[in-house]
């Protein structure tokens, strides 16, 4: 799973395992276990765009694919959602850049409990597996959506109600346990392992993101874990939690008096915070790669920590805002309106610390810079939005359009895959000592970025025309405006141009790894910890014979006086700023 | 099993209990799941009374257990606070849950079903 | 460091803002032990939140269910003598379980003495009331699904009892079972001496933690699923 760089140039240490298989499959080392998430995670995540590949072709060119049909629609819906979401996105971010950037960043030798990280590493792969299952069962996989809502999707007549169902749940769980055992990590190394002088408040705001998004994880993946047992249950064992009184085909099945609204909430106090956990990494990469490319501290340090934390809190108690048409309870429309656009403004304020780290600043138009401006786009386009379907009275008729598609891929999907790929940009050097080819990089960028707002600010429009969305096609609809078969098509076209876009994404990843300009060890100059280890590709252990102690906090870029335009953290303050030197910077020496 | 030096070197100066504490806790325990044994037994009426009685003494008994077993009472305050608040949410959740059921249960026994 | 000076002074007032304040703005480590025990509270955080929506769930199934709900003292009950005994099982059952947490506290702090012999003897004690505690749970269960009892239906009213039951008092049963394996390991490194090699015994802590934990949980159960 390892680069194949990195396994040529491996650094030589005493108490380093020495087989191949200890050393690169199953590693206790925090690095390689977060490459291996990162190359897992990208490898579904590519079965996850061929999957959107194959619904947009259907869409937008009718029985042009005579392979899709009404069933496998449905079950790429269900798996396209489940495998991004869950799969790709909250694997990668957690799993892939946590693991690899946690320990570096805060300086510990590894993660508290290496044994336990590789285990979070292996149950992640079988939760993948047992995914991937689902296609080579009788029956197929489930096509019951990725929200998964009884008593359709264990329910005879839809697609993979048999076995496909009773796989996917499982795999679900086996997620669930292994996002806990790695979330138990990622919160006790940041609590308790960080190296002199790296107080809390002296973290980059990666290891914030990742820390609160962790801390999110473990409490909002539990009602899953139960709502998935449940739903297990009925479905195996004949119980009613969540299926009522149905006549499905023509039989009355047996159970009797369950709550289907039950699940919608057990469902959607883990899926609101889920967002959450996709999206608090994503921003603390923002906000780091930002500073470092503009060259300035991050603007309102403190407000962004706050405001991660508030976002935090506040994903607990705005999740019914996902059911204002299910049928629940009326008021709680009222309550959970109100603290949904509550979150608007810990988001708003992170927007404009971004902002204002980009004012003023010299700015290095890098590839990964550029992505991190393409993320603040789309955030606040999918944020917006999201203040509409925020509303009872506006969510209720947008509700079962394209406007929540455009809404929740804008602002979860594009957003964070947008910074997922700053991330990787940005710390690919780190990770295989060599940097990626910037004219492949840019190519990358302004494909994705521009292709991202043709394929979903249309479907804005479609969803003000009532377009609705989960549909296979649209040709015996009567209401379909003209113009629709026309602007699907332009959608299917964008769609595919930013899908061969990532294969120039992958293409240059291959080439660099093995071909590509030598980095030195700090090549963005950058002031975090994770730049400043003694090889380039730390070895085991990460630091040598002595830890690196901490003087500052991350952000002391263009200081006034200093002899360069960044004081990296290890640095003690004599040896840089000089007596002369003009009016402190708000935030230096922390 | 891990390199880092990770000794403890403030755990011992933990506040320890003298035997006769724990012994006293246990005797609490049992006399209080006796009591809310005895409230269903006897029926205590009216019944929200009696639910009243049963969860108060659980979370009399949690406490104990937290505080005197679990040692939460001699703990850090940012130990204690890490623990007790957030599961303030998943009441949020239990109560919005409760709510539901019941809006569910009128809305049959309006309509059928 | 001053920050270290600052956290010790506030610590010596237990002034509750500046204490918090302190661990929070202190480097290397925010709570004062291991990273082991650190992990074991964050994990039982995390638990509760799994008992906590097991149990939430328990709620809003048993509000919506349309059939009456079983009148549990009548189903729990043993016969003796002729006589029916509501719950007494079950009451016997929660005895067991608050004994073992209270040998199990007496263990760690036998642990912090590192007296070898009574915190063995303890964790002894402890295996064996827990492993009462799970027979007795396999003799209930076996007992109720003669009389009928099954997750998908029973003869004593809603459906949804007999699923609640068994999915919470398994999943708690298996909580048991892997606090029983965790508490023999631990008392097999008592034994061998290894927590006096590494030099701490922060280890029998932690295992009695979530020993408590269980037992915690055991403490909502009984109040729940047996007596509201």
């Amino acid at each position: 799973m390892a680069t194949p760089a990195a396994a040529a140039h491996a650094a030589h240490e005493h108490h380093e395992p020495q087989s191949f298989w200890r050393k690169y499959v199953f590693s206790l080392d925090h690095k390689v276990i977060g490459i291996q998430y990162t190359v897992t995670a990208l490898a579904v995540g590519a079965i996850g765009l061929v999957l959107s590949w194959l619904m947009r072709l259907q869409l937008g060119f009718p029985g042009a694919v005579g392979a899709v049909n009404p069933t496998n629609y449905y079950q790429f819906m269900t798996y396209h959602g489940l495998i991004m979401v869950v799969y790709l996105q909250t694997a990668i971010l957690l799993g892939g850049f946590g693991n690899y950037l946690i320990p570096l960043m805060i300086g510990a030798r590894d993660m508290a409990y290496p044994t336990l990280n590789m285990l979070s590493y292996w149950t992640y792969l079988l939760s993948v597996i047992l995914l991937l299952a689902g296609y080579f069962v009788p029956g197929g996989p489930s096509g019951g959506s990725w929200v998964l809502y009884p008593p359709q999707s264990i329910t005879a007549g839809t697609p993979g109600s048999g076995l496909g169902i009773t796989l996917l749940l499982a795999s679900i769980a086996v997620f669930v346990v292994s996002a806990t055992m790695g979330g138990l990590n990622y919160i006790t190394t940041v609590l308790q392992m960080r190296t002199r002088g790296m107080t809390l408040m002296r973290m980059p705001l990666t290891v914030w993101g990742v820390f609160i998004s962790a801390v999110v994880a473990l409490l909002s993946f539990p009602p899953l874990f139960v709502a998935g047992v449940m739903l297990l249950f009925d479905h195996l064992l004949g119980t009613s939690f969540f299926i009522p009184t149905v006549n499905v085909l023509g039989t009355v099945l047996p159970h009797e008096g369950g709550s289907p609204l039950l699940f919608q909430h057990l469902f959607w106090f883990f899926g609101h915070p889920e967002v959450y956990v996709v999206i608090l990494p994503a921003m603390g990469i923002i906000s780091d790669v930002m500073a470092t490319h503009a060259r300035k501290p991050i603007f309102g340090y403190k407000a962004m920590i706050v405001s991660m934390a508030a976002i935090g809190v506040i994903s607990f108690i705005v999740w019914a805002h996902h059911m204002f048409a299910s049928g629940m309870n009326p008021f709680f429309g009222y309550i959970f309106a109100a603290t949904t656009l509550v979150v608007a403004i810990p988001s708003a304020m992170k927007t404009y610390n971004w902002l204002l780290t980009l004012w003023k600043g010299s700015i290095r138009f890098t590839t990964p810079m550029l992505f991190t401006i393409g993320f603040v786009s789309t955030f606040v386009i999918g944020g917006l939005t999201g203040l509409f379907l925020g509303n009872v009275a506006v969510d209720l008729p947008l509700h079962d359009t394209y406007f929540v598609v455009g809404h929740f891929h804008l602002v979860m999907g594009v957003s964070a895959i947008l910074a997922m790929f700053a991330g990787i940009y940005h710390w690919f050097p780190k990770v295989t000592g060599r940097m990626m080819n910037e004219t492949l990089g840019k190519i990358h960028f302004f494909v994705t970025f521009l292709g991202a707002y043709l394929v979903f600010f249309p479907m804005f429009l479609m969803g003000f025309q009532g377009i609705p969305r989960r549909y296979f096609s649209f040709d015996l609809v009567a209401f379909a405006p003209s113009g629709l078969d026309a602007v699907n098509a332009m959608v299917t076209v964008a769609a595919l141009a930013v899908g061969a876009a990532q294969l120039v994404f992958v293409a240059n990843i291959v080439w660099s790894a093995v071909r590509g300009r030598e980095a030195d060890a700090n090549p963005w100059q950058a002031n975090t910890l994770e730049w400043q280890t003694p090889q380039i590709r730390p070895g085991h252990g990460n630091w040598g014979p002595k830890l690196p102690e901490v003087y500052r906090w991350p952000y002391d870029y263009s200081v006034p006086g200093a002899a360069r335009d960044f004081i990296p953290q290890n640095e003690p303050e004599v040896a840089v700023v000089s007596p002369a030197a003009g009016p402190e910077p708000e935030g230096a020496g922390r | 099993m891990h390199g880092h030096a990770d000794h403890v070197d403030h755990s011992e100066h933990q506040a320890h209990l003298p035997v006769g504490v724990y012994l006293r806790v246990w005797f609490m325990l049992f006399i209080l799941s006796a009591v809310s044994y005895f409230v269903d037994y006897f029926q205590v009426e009216p019944l929200p009374l009696r639910w009243v009685l049963i969860v108060l003494l659980a979370l009399i008994k949690a406490a104990l257990i937290m505080n005197y077993f679990m040692h939460l009472g001699s703990e850090r305050l940012s130990l204690v606070y890490t623990i007790l608040l957030p599961p303030v949410l998943i009441l949020a959740l239990a109560a919005i849950v409760i709510a539901e059921g019941s809006y569910i249960s009128m809305i049959r026994a309006l309509f059928g079903g | 460091m001053t920050e270290h000076q600052q956290a010790a002074v506030a610590g010596g007032r237990r002034s509750a803002w500046r204490e918090i304040v302190a661990d929070f703005s202190r480097d290397v480590r925010t709570y004062p032990f291991g990273w082991s025990k650190a992990m074991m509270w964050i994990f039982i955080l995390s638990d509760l939140f799994v008992f906590g929506g097991f149990l939430a769930a328990y709620a809003g199934a048993r509000m919506a269910a349309t059939q009456p709900w079983p009148d549990r003292g009548h189903v729990f009950s043993l016969t003796i003598g002729g006589a029916e005994v509501p719950l007494l099982l079950i009451a016997i059952m929660t005895f067991i379980l608050i004994s073992s947490s209270g040998t199990v506290a007496l263990s760690v702090a036998a642990s912090h003495e590192r007296n070898r012999s009574k915190t063995a003897a303890l964790l002894g004690l402890t295996l064996v009331l827990g492993a009462c505690f799970l027979g007795m749970q396999a003799y209930e269960w076996t007992h109720l699904i003669h009389e009928g009892f099954l997750p998908s239906s029973n003869p004593a009213g809603a459906s949804q009892f007999g699923a609640t039951f068994f999915m919470i008092t398994g999943f708690h049963g298996t909580h048991v079972v892997i606090g029983l394996i965790f508490l023999a390991r631990v008392l097999l490194r008592v034994l061998r001496g290894y927590y006096d090699r590494i030099g701490t015994w922060e280890q029998v802590e932690v295992a009695g933690l979530y020993w408590h934990f269980v037992d915690l949980v055991w403490v909502f159960i009984f109040a729940f699923i047996y007596l509201i």
